[in-house]
Parts: C-alpha cells; sequence; structure tokens
C-alpha cells in the first residue's frame, strides 16, 4: 500500500525548541516564591535511625522548614505498596532520603545538611540476592505481611527477604530432560547499571492552599505520579496536577514515580510555596532507580539433532531497597526465559529479593536483556556441544507460526519473520570469519535473537485528542513523552496519514498536563507507536465520522455516501457537491446565522487486545500481547596487548512490521546498540561490601562515546505487517539493546575461546584471559 | 556581593554574584541563560559548553570570578534576528536533534571548532565531539550533523549581514 506521510522522513516538531536553547525541562523552571530542597543522606546502607536532631539546621541563615520521615502514616507504591519517600525509623540503602532542608537557596539549604544530628545502628548490608536470601539474613523489610499488595502475584514472603515469588510451568520439564540427548547447565550474570539520561532527576511540587497538589517533572508517567501522590496523602486524585516539560533522556529511570514522592512529601510542609530538587549526578546515582542486577541459573535439554526439549531455570533479581518497581522485571524476565525459542517443556521460577541498594526500576527493555542474555549465551554452548552450527541450532528452534513461548502464547505470522532477520544479518556479518588471528589482534563473529512485548499492565491504554480549528488545522494532544525516540514526529506523521492533511496542518502537543492531557498509563515498553498509534487512527476516524455527519446535513446525503479528502468533504458520486472541512469543523453556519452539526472535538483510547494477568497456578498467559523480534551479529577484533574489545561491525536487523519514521528509527537502533555496548563492556554501578557505591559519577561510570563506536554498523528493517499496529507497525524502541550483550560475549568466546557469563566484561578481564591463555603478544623490544 | 563585567551573547553586563560560581551557576540562576544545562557538575558530560573568548569551556568548571571582560557566547546568542545559525540547521537536517538536553553544549562546541577552523578535517571534528555525552543518537546523527554544518557554516562566511 502507498502511503503519503508515513514511511518517509520528517522533521521534529520539537527540534527548533530543542536547537535553541528554549525548550524548557524541569530545572529551568522558576516560580514565584519557589524554594529549594536539598538532601541528607545516611552513613550506612542499611541502620537503625534512633535519634534524629535537626534543632540546630532549624537555626542557620535562609532555612525555612527542616524535615524527617515521621510524618509519613504509611508505605506507597503501585503493585506491591513497600515504598516510603523518606526514612522513618530505618534506613535501607545508602541513597535514602533521612531528612531535607528547604531554604531560601539551595546553597543554604546544602549549608545547613551538615547541622543535622543523626545517630545510627548499622545493620548487616547486602548488595546481592544470594546472600540477603541466607537463612541467617538479618531482615531489610521486618514486616513485609503488612504490605498492601494489588494480586497475588506481588505477595512478598514474610520472615525472608524474598519479595516476589513468580514461577511458570509449561508441559512436563522432567520428560522433557528424559527425551534430551545433550543437557547444558550454566549460570549468567548481569550487573546493575544505570539508565543515566544526560538530565539528572529534577522535580517542583506545590501544595496549594485550597489542598490541590501541583507537581513539574520529568517522568513519562505523569498519570501514575498523580495517582499515587493523590494516595499517598488520601487526596482526590483529581486534586493532583501533574506537568511534564521537555524531558532529557529517560533510558527507563524516569517512568515510574521516583523523587516526586519524596518533593511532594517535602513540599507539604510548606504549603503555599514551591519547592524545587534538582539531583546532582551523584545525587542520581544514588537516590533514584537502578536497572538489570539479575542472576540465572540455566539448564537446556536438546536431541542430538538439535531440537529443545526442556528449560529449567532459576532467576534471582537483586531488587534493592524497595521491591515495588522491580517486581515486573522479574516477572518479565522470567516470562522472556526461553527467548525466540520454542521449548515444549519449561519450568523456571524467579525471585525478586530485598537487597541494600538503590531500589531497581525500568531500565530500557527491562527484564528482556537479562533473561535472554543467559538463553543466547547458553544457546553458543549447546551449539558447541553438539557440534552444530550455532545459526542452524537457533534457527531449528524459532518461535515460528503457531508454536508457543514459554508461557503458551502461540505464535502468528503476523508477529514477525524471523528468518529473514538472521539472514539480513548473516549478509552483513558472514559466520565465518576470514582472518582469525593476526599479530595484534584476535577475531571472532557472535549472534544473538532477541524478541519483546510491551509487558504493560493490562489495562494500559493511550490516548488521543483530536480537535479540529476553524481554519481546517488540527491541534493533536496525547500524553505520550518524547524522550528523544521522536514519539512527536511519529504521531505527527500518523495523524497525518489518518486525516489526510500534510503534517504542517497538524500541531502536536509539546508539553504534558494530566488537566489537559488524555490518560495515558505510561510511555513505557516501546507502545507508543503501537497504542498511539491506534488512538490517533481511532480518535481520526472518529473526526472524520463527525464532519460527514455535519457534511449530511448541509449537502442533503446520507454520510457514507460521502468521502472525506482531508479538505472537503463530498459526494463520491459527485465530487463537486462537497463543503470543505473549515466550515464544518464547528458545526455548520446557515446563511441566518443558524447553526446546525456538532462542533469536531474527540477523544479515542487504544489498549492492547485480549492482554491477560498470568495465571495464580501455572503463570501461564497471554502477558505480551504483541512481541517485536529480530537478530543481532557482532565482528570484534581483540587487541592481544590490552585485551580491549573492538566492535567492528555490529548489525542488527528487526521486523518492525512498518517504519513510520525512518530516521528515527534508524537512530532508535544506533542510540540502543552503543547503551548495549556500554552495558556489555564498560558501564556498572559498583557496590562497595558497606553498600556504597564505587563509581557514582561520570568520570568513573563510564558512558559510550564516539571513541567507543563500532568501526561499521548495519541496520535492516523487515516489514511484515502486523494484525493490530497502526498500518502494520510494531514496538522499536527498546529491542535494540536486547542481542547486544550476548553477541558480543558469543563473539568473544569465537575469537579467544573462553565463556564470559556476567557483564560488563572490562578490559582487563579479557587482558587476565588472555594471559592465562598464553595468547598475548609481548611488545617488541625496540 | 562582588561584580564583574562581561560580555554575554553581545551585551556588556555587569554582574552581581557571590563569590564561588561558576560560570554554569551564573547562566542558569543568575542570568536565567537555561538553555545551557547541568548533566555532571565534573566537566565530563559537556552539556554545559559554551564558547569564552573563542573557545569552548564547560561552563561547570569555569569559576564565573575569573572571567572579568571575557566575551561569552551561550546558545541562546546562536540565533540572530530570528534566523537560526547554520549549525543549528544542519541538527535539523540531520535529524540529530532527538531529546535536545545535550544538543546546545554540542552546537557551542562545533561553533568554536568551525570558528576557528572551518577546514577542521573528520577527525578533529570527532575528537572535539568525543568530548560531549548523548544517550540518545548513538552519535552517528551528530557526526553526520557536524559535517553538514561544516558545510553550511563555510557557506555561510561572508555573507553574515
Amino acid at each position: 500500500m502507498e502511503y503519503k506521510y508515513i514511511g518517509k522522513d520528517a522533521k521534529r516538531p520539537s527540534a527548533v525548541e530543542r536547537i535553541t536553547g528554549k525548550a524548557i525541562f524541569v530545572d529551568d523552571i522558576r516560580l514565584p516564591g519557589m524554594l529549594y530542597a536539598k538532601i541528607l543522606y545516611p552513613k550506612y546502607a542499611h541502620a537503625k535511625i534512633l535519634s534524629i536532631d535537626t534543632s540546630e539546621a532549624e537555626k542557620m541563615p535562609g532555612v525555612v522548614k527542616v524535615v524527617t520521615g515521621k510524618n509519613i502514616k504509611h508505605p506507597f507504591g503501585d503493585c506491591l505498596h513497600d515504598r516510603l519517600p523518606m526514612a522513618v525509623d530505618k534506613v535501607r540503602y545508602i541513597g535514602e532520603p533521612v531528612a531535607a532542608v528547604i531554604a531560601d537557596t539551595e546553597r543554604h539549604a546544602r549549608a545547613a545538611l551538615s547541622k543535622i544530628k543523626v545517630e545510627y545502628e548499622p545493620l548487616p548490608v547486602y548488595t546481592d540476592a544470594l546472600d540477603a536470601m541466607k537463612k541467617d539474613a538479618v531482615l531489610i523489610h521486618e514486616h513485609s505481611e503488612k504490605y498492601f499488595y494489588v494480586t497475588p502475584l506481588y505477595k512478598p514472603t514474610p520472615g525472608t527477604n524474598i519479595a516476589i515469588t513468580y514461577e511458570i510451568k509449561k508441559g512436563d520439564v522432567k520428560k522433557g530432560f528424559e527425551e534430551a540427548d545433550v543437557v547444558v547447565e550454566d549460570e549468567f550474570n548481569f550487573h546493575h547499571m544505570s539508565s543515566v539520561a544526560i538530565e539528572p532527576h529534577a522535580t517542583i511540587a506545590l501544595h496549594h492552599l485550597d489542598g490541590t497538589v501541583e507537581i513539574w517533572t520529568a517522568n513519562v508517567g505523569p498519570f501514575a505520579v498523580r495517582e499515587q501522590v493523590a494516595e499517598f496523602f488520601g487526596k482526590n486524585i483529581s486534586d493532583v496536577r501533574v506537568h511534564i516539560p521537555h524531558i532529557g533522556g529517560c533510558f527507563g529511570y524516569k517512568s515510574d514515580p521516583g523523587i516526586e514522592p519524596l518533593v511532594a512529601y517535602i513540599a507539604s510542609f510548606v504549603p503555599g510555596r514551591p519547592v524545587k530538587l534538582r539531583l546532582t549526578r551523584k545525587e542520581d546515582f544514588t537516590s533514584t532507580f537502578i536497572g538489570r542486577g539479575i542472576r540465572a541459573r540455566v539448564k537446556v535439554g536438546a536431541t542430538k539433532d538439535g531440537k529443545l526439549t526442556a528449560l529449567e531455570e532459576t532467576l534471582y533479581l537483586s531488587t534493592g531497597a524497595y521491591a515495588d518497581t522491580g517486581s515486573n522485571i522479574l516477572i518479565v524476565a522470567v516470562q522472556t526465559s526461553g527467548g525466540v525459542y520454542y521449548f515444549p517443556n519449561a519450568h523456571v521460577k524467579g525471585y525478586s529479593v530485598y537487597t541494600n541498594t538503590p531500589p531497581v526500576g525500568a531500565l530500557r527493555a527491562y527484564g528482556h536483556p537479562e533473561a535472554e542474555f543467559a538463553i543466547e549465551r547458553i544457546m553458543d554452548m549447546l551449539a558447541r556441544k553438539l557440534d552444530m552450527s550455532p545459526i542452524e541450532l537457533r534457527k531449528k528452534n524459532y518461535i515460528t507460526d503457531g508454536k508457543t513461548n514459554v508461557v503458551g502464547e502461540k505464535f502468528k505470522k503476523s508477529d514477525g519473520d524471523l528468518f529473514k532477520c538472521t539472514e539480513s544479518v548473516l549478509e552483513a556479518i558472514p559466520p565465518k570469519v576470514e582472518v582469525k588471528e593476526d599479530e595484534n589482534y584476535l577475531y571472532g563473529v557472535g549472534y544473538a535473537g532477541l524478541i519483546k512485548a510491551p509487558k504493560a499492565a493490562t489495562f494500559a491504554s493511550k490516548g488521543c485528542h483530536i480537535k479540529f480549528n476553524v481554519d481546517g488545522t488540527v491541534s493533536l494532544n496525547m500524553a505520550g513523552g518524547d524522550v528523544g525516540q521522536g514519539l512527536w514526529t511519529v504521531a505527527r506523521q500518523i495523524a497525518a496519514e489518518a486525516l489526510k492533511m500534510p503534517p504542517e496542518k497538524i500541531k502536536v502537543y509539546n508539553e504534558i498536563d494530566t488537566q489537559y492531557s488524555p490518560w495515558e498509563w505510561q510511555t513505557v515498553g516501546s507502545m507508543f507507536t503501537f497504542q498511539g498509534g491506534n488512538a490517533i487512527i481511532r480518535a481520526a476516524n472518529k473526526a472524520i465520522d463527525a464532519l460527514k455527519r455535519n457534511a449530511s446535513l448541509v449537502l442533503k446525503r446520507d454520510p457514507d455516501m460521502l468521502e472525506y479528502d482531508g479538505e472537503y468533504v463530498y459526494d463520491r458520486s459527485y465530487p463537486d457537491v462537497k463543503v470543505a472541512v473549515k466550515d464544518i469543523c464547528r458545526g455548520y453556519v446557515t446563511e441566518d446565522g443558524t447553526t446546525i452539526g456538532e462542533v469536531v472535538d474527540v477523544t479515542s483510547y487504544f489498549r492492547l487486545p485480549g492482554v491477560q494477568g498470568p495465571d495464580p497456578e501455572t503463570g501461564m498467559g497471554r502477558t505480551g500481547g504483541s512481541y517485536t523480534m529480530g537478530f543481532q551479529g557482532c565482528k570484534v577484533k581483540i587487541d592481544r596487548r590490552t585485551g580491549k574489545v573492538y566492535i567492528d561491525h555490529f548489525a542488527t536487523s528487526i521486523d518492525v512490521g512498518k517504519v513510520i519514521f525512518p530516521k528515527g528509527a534508524e537512530a532508535q537502533v544506533l542510540g540502543g546498540v552503543l547503551m548495549g555496548i556500554g552495558e556489555t563492556l564498560m558501564e556498572e554501578v559498583r557496590f562497595k561490601e558497606n553498600g556504597e557505591i564505587a563509581n557514582p559519577d561520570l568520570i568513573r561510570y563510564k558512558l559510550p562515546r564516539i571513541e567507543d563506536l563500532p568501526g561499521k554498523q548495519t541496520v535492516k528493517f523487515i516489514e511484515t505487517p502486523d494484525a493490530v499496529g497502526p498500518f502494520g507497525a510494531r514496538g522499536l524502541g527498546e529491542h535494540p539493546m536486547i542481542g547486544v550483550a550476548p553477541a558480543i560475549l558469543n563473539a568473544i568466546y569465537d575469537a579467544i575461546g573462553y565463556d564470559f557469563k556476567e557483564v560488563p566484561v572490562t578490559q582487563d578481564m579479557v587482558k587476565k584471559v588472555l594471559e592465562e591463555k598464553g595468547l598475548t603478544v609481548k611488545d617488541k623490544e625496540e | 556581593m562582588q561584580s564583574i563585567t562581561v560580555t554575554i551573547n553581545g551585551e556588556k553586563k555587569e554582574i552581581y554574584f557571590e563569590g564561588g560560581e561558576t560560570l554554569l551557576d551564573v547562566l542558569r540562576d543568575n542570568l536565567y541563560l537555561t538553555g545551557t544545562k547541568y548533566g555532571c557538575g565534573q566537566g565530563a558530560c559537556g552539556a554545559c559548553t559554551v564558547v569564552v573568548n573563542g573557545e569552548a569551556v564547560k561552563s561547570c568548571m569555569v569559576l564565573f570570578r575569573r572571567l572579568e571582560g571575557a566575551e561569552i557566547l551561550t546558545i541562546e546568542g546562536l540565533s540572530k534576528n530570528g534566523e537560526l545559525h547554520p549549525i543549528q540547521k544542519a541538527f535539523i537536517d540531520a535529524d540529530a536533534v532527538h531529546c535536545g538536553f545535550c544538543t546546545p553544549g554540542i552546537i557551542m562546541e562545533l561553533y568554536a571548532l568551525f570558528t576557528k577552523n572551518p577546514d577542521a578535517s573528520e577527525e578533529e571534528i570527532k575528537k572535539a565531539l568525543n568530548k560531549h555525552l548523548c544517550r540518545c543518537t548513538g552519535y552517528l546523527p551528530l557526526i553526520e550533523a557536524a559535517k553538514i554544518a561544516q558545510k553550511y557554516y563555510k557557506e555561510s562566511i561572508g555573507k553574515e549581514v
């Protein structure tokens, strides 16, 4: 089908604002009478608070109020209500707020922090789930039995540090392993990392004297922020209003309510005064959500001709001090444990375990890179044991038409063509390395499949509000956060296509306000194009229907005899019988001024059809709803002197159904792959034994720079139209990260014959292996 | 309070400040020139880059009191008479403006580079961009934008009003 506006490059509607320094981000906002907060953090990552003395701090210049957690009545959350905005009687991680100073300037607030005296009784610190699960481990939450949970899926195990347990059972695993000729078993570990948007978190909160609350923040879940803040204060949801200005990158950690409840709590002590909290980069590492942190013990069985028979796996998420925001990460990881492969039998169990680190929250593609790292690494190990090519083994076991994943969801042809993805990557990076080694380098290639569903709440929806203006132009309002992925551009393109008018006639919103924007669950899960796009199409159709009803009154034709072309509504058999859209979009003013018809102003919503919560007994069910699949490969060269891993070529092919915004789609892959390279080779939030973070800054926490780019990158899109997606499109934003780590580690094995089972794999780790294996070369003597 | 005189975006100003502020603090908090961004406070991310006396500097690392008489250019001073600067135009044409948080710093870096050396090599461009962190683009769109920016900039030399 020929499209006029989608599939073609477009100018981003926000570009001029963002390029001239005029785009307003939270920290750029100053409100009249605004006060500033600074936060006191604990000396220990796990300790009882014996006393807090704020009297000296209160006397400091400029100080308006010193706030502690003693007024907090109950915890809050989404799935498991175990979170606190500020510590009450104990601290559970090193970045947990213990007290806050509100002052006229940030400088005064900071100066007063050192005058707050806190006495602690230190407790043992756990940063790894396996330690926190030990029988004699001290409890991080002593009374988890008291926490509210929305469904039994999120029920903690009192008397232990286990927050969430989730299990799936498919077929008969015992029988599956009996049928296997070969069994491979191993353990993999994905360390913690940080989303590190270049814009650190900042929030302003204002409790009005009429009892309403207003919040300005950088978050892609404004309605979730509103609901949780309202619930925390016992207010009507309608009395909390959240504004979202421009967001300087998200990558996960700005999608759940983060510092917003904290700032709202602090600001409640100074009603009538807005309070701003802007985090330093260090605080952004220590006091917001971190990501990943999953260990996986995996066992797979296969027949000698390479047919998978069984998967048995246990996953451990070190979820940090509060489990609410990590609970779905564990569940998703369990549900994704089979990757792109068909296992007739599977038994997978996962534990989310309290530890003394910042809480784990969303990070691009959460749950998927962790689980698929394990399965894609073990597929290579299995291929070796079977003496089979890893590509052949993969292709033999792909989830194809009619097959089911580990939670029993049946795949259809319209879910994508994994074989085409594989072929196009192999064309770019053939499996055979011409030169395996030379004087300076060792070379290898590696591959991995990838798959991801939105994995959102079953009721997750997106809305679109279309308002026709009297000149025939359109104002389009939605609540999707454009965090750089370009969704405002995509929204405008889809609206242009659906409304049959040039994008220039459609003004897309550039801020979100829960008072005016249509409800949206959260801009997460790479769902915007899919759900938001369908909401746009529904709203456009509703508007076109209304225009036809109005035209019907004017042209004296039944509405279904009329056509719409973006500018006119006309009789399909006599196109000359027509009326301009601009003349009927607010009703039609007849000659004597009498006005007939309706105002064309519509809102529509869309949610994934038929998505279920998992079955309480088996953990199975249609929990994904819409999947995007792909394949990635890379060629590495490893410096024999230094152990440095260079990515010579990285190739990605994803079946996106339909590309809407080509440059945007390609950049999502480029950015996602580079973030994947970061988490594979350099990025790790490193914890000391006492729970402190060893590298909470951008000097010691290494983010990929230009010098870390692959020598070459190939990006290919396959377009097998989706049965439900708008114009056949599927989600894409997070997917490019998923196969990067296993593809690189598989390539490293190919180069040096060593199986790394954790990421990141640092230069020092590789160098050590090269030395042990005698693969290094000594510098030539001059 | 103390004061120094500097030229900011072409306007000569006497600016009062406490004493220990960085250039970034003064730009954002005193002058409300919020196009310059705080990303790390350690000179690692480049989001706060502005041009001082023709050189790209990380404004979070410069004490304001050392800038007496300096000429400072920020992103707000780049477009003139409602016209985007050629470098800004290039970023739009190359679709290199994603979340837009690191972009002002990168544009100021390139402005300093090209005004000093319009014929900068690709290696020199990459070296300049390597001082900046961007989490969105994967950098290739930025490199592409920089090359187009160089072309537009060279075309614009001598045409300025």
